[in-house]
């Protein structure tokens, strides 16, 4: 075989093997951080090129994923700072106190029954919720199965740091479920409080819609 | 439900051992998500154990954290769509190979693009290329091996460039979506182009001579690129042509305005045919070569 070939044959048999099974979980991520389905496909293609050509840099295989996700974590803000893309972010002020709330309560409320109830764009709304810095960590560990120490190597922080943005990005993240269920809450109320003062005015509206729709 | 049931006050706790328990309480609250993770060394654990007996508030808030990782966890996967992994791969193979040299300046992956900016296409894979300093290109890629006989002087070149400027003067003859039909009707495996620099257009089947051929026509930036498959038996018939490709390499051939790279494939032959110069034409029968090599794991 002509030996360029078979380099390039082999760097191709690597790659292939190394980098594509992990394209889901990279596209997730990347999904999690980006407005637009698109957006978050030309990361990982952009990492995944990145990570062709720096596939001789990755001196153990067993590490590949978290080097991918260093990668794509690099090329993620990279595009956040060129676009000037910045998370729409709750007061984490608001956050820790709708925690603070859980905690202290007396109330009967099981906080896992409502976890366990969450649907995925509820999750996805709430992590939005978070600084990148918090939510990013809580991903690594809990969805995508990274121990504190390759998240370390990831984000490229002591593991001390994944120890406590972990503890208290899961805690924002409460805060933020349960802000949002607050907010339902509240404007679910709002809008019956509006359909009950439309049929007490007798607005004429059929069927106690009081016009809102 | 434990985690949530509150312990018996410590009724008897004397301020001096509540202030410390409070200050313990303010170090170990931020270890509850390692804890929870069993993340933590067994001293520090021991450490929690014995607070948690005493602090209701940490045992909710583990509870907490034992919820949301619960849930975080059970996300379902997102599923790659296809159309990426294939972008993917058409943009590593269209790309140089990286030797290890010492590297001048950061690199950045010339990426191609989703076809939404396609336009964008020859300037980022010309950037490639001029990256040559640490991207090797010319010395991985294939060899282009001008053909050492004249166009005119090959049946299967003569042919298929008479064949090319008919089909460029009128309108196209078939769909995209006929290639399955197309594939079925020849002897020879069909390789299309796996650029996404590239759009197949349409595709139809014709004669060479006497010999049945495919043709695949792209769209490529705004001009037209047509690729003809023709039997093994047909692509190795001449010697001149055998020759240039002999090395593992593209023939490279021009005769008037029309440029044509051809290279053999698992069980045929390809030719390209466009208004460009060979050396143009030279990226996308690369990438299409290699990538029918390393599928094959032909040498």
């Amino acid at each position: 075989m002509n030996p360029i070939l078979a380099s390039i044959s082999d760097r191709h048999a690597r790659f292939d093997a190394l980098v594509l099974p992990h394209l889901d979980r990279l596209l997730a991520f990347a999904a999690r951080r980006t407005n637009v389905r698109a957006d978050a496909e030309d990361a990982v293609q952009e990492a995944c090129g990145r990570a062709w050509l720096g596939l001789d840099d990755l001196r153990d295989p067993t590490k590949v994923r978290a080097w991918l996700y260093r990668i794509l974590r690099g090329v993620l803000s990279e595009a956040e700072e060129r676009t000037a893309r910045r998370r729409q972010l709750v007061s984490i002020t608001r956050l820790e106190e709708a925690h603070d709330e859980l905690i202290s309560s007396d109330s009967d409320v099981v906080f896992e029954e409502v976890a366990s109830r969450l649907t995925s764009e509820e999750v996805h709304a709430a992590l939005g919720q978070l600084p990148d810095d918090f939510a990013s960590v809580v991903e690594l560990h809990d969805i995508d199965g990274f121990k504190y120490q390759e998240i370390a190597e990831i984000v490229g922080v002591p593991i001390g740091t994944v120890m406590s943005r972990i503890s208290r990005g899961r805690r924002l993240l409460a805060g933020a479920v349960l802000a949002s269920r607050t907010a339902t809450k509240e404007s679910g109320l709002a809008v019956s409080k509006e359909r009950r003062g439309g049929r007490r005015g007798g607005s004429g509206t059929s069927g106690g819609g009081g016009g809102v729709r | 439900m434990t985690d949530w049931t509150p312990l018996a006050p410590g009724s008897s706790e004397d301020p001096a051992e509540r202030a410390a328990r409070e200050n313990q309480h303010q170090v170990l609250i931020d270890l509850l998500g390692a804890y929870a993770d069993g993340e933590l060394p067994p001293e520090t654990r021991s450490q929690i154990d014995a607070h948690l007996v005493g602090c209701v508030s940490c045992r909710r808030e583990l509870a907490v954290h034992r919820a949301m990782r619960r849930r975080l966890g059970v996300e379902p996967p997102v599923a790659a769509p296809p159309a990426l992994r294939e972008r993917i791969v058409a943009a590593i193979a269209a790309t140089p190979v990286p030797v290890p040299v010492t590297v001048a300046r950061p690199r950045r992956f010339a990426m191609l693009r989703r076809p939404v900016v396609l336009g964008g296409l020859a300037t980022v894979v010309v950037a490639g290329a001029v990256g040559a300093t640490v991207l090797v290109r010319h010395s991985a890629a294939p060899a282009l091996a001008p053909l050492a006989a004249s166009v005119t002087s090959i049946p299967l070149l003569q042919d298929a460039l008479t064949d090319y400027r008919r089909v460029v003067a009128g309108d196209l003859p078939g769909r995209a979506r006929d290639l399955d039909a197309v594939r079925s009707a020849v002897p020879f495996p069909i390789e299309p182009l796996r650029s996404s620099a590239v759009r197949l257009l349409a595709a139809w089947t014709t004669e060479l001579g006497q010999d049945p051929a495919v043709v695949l026509a792209y769209r490529w930036d705004d001009r037209i690129v047509l690729q003809y498959v023709v039997s093994e038996q047909r692509f190795f018939q001449h010697p001149a042509l055998r020759q240039a490709v002999a090395g593992g390499g593209l023939l490279a051939a021009h005769d008037g305005a029309q440029g044509i790279v051809a290279w053999p494939t698992s069980s045929a032959g390809a030719l390209l045919i466009a208004d460009v110069p060979p050396e143009k034409l030279r990226a996308l029968g690369t990438a299409a070569l290699l990538a029918g090599k390393v599928a094959r794991g032909a040498p």
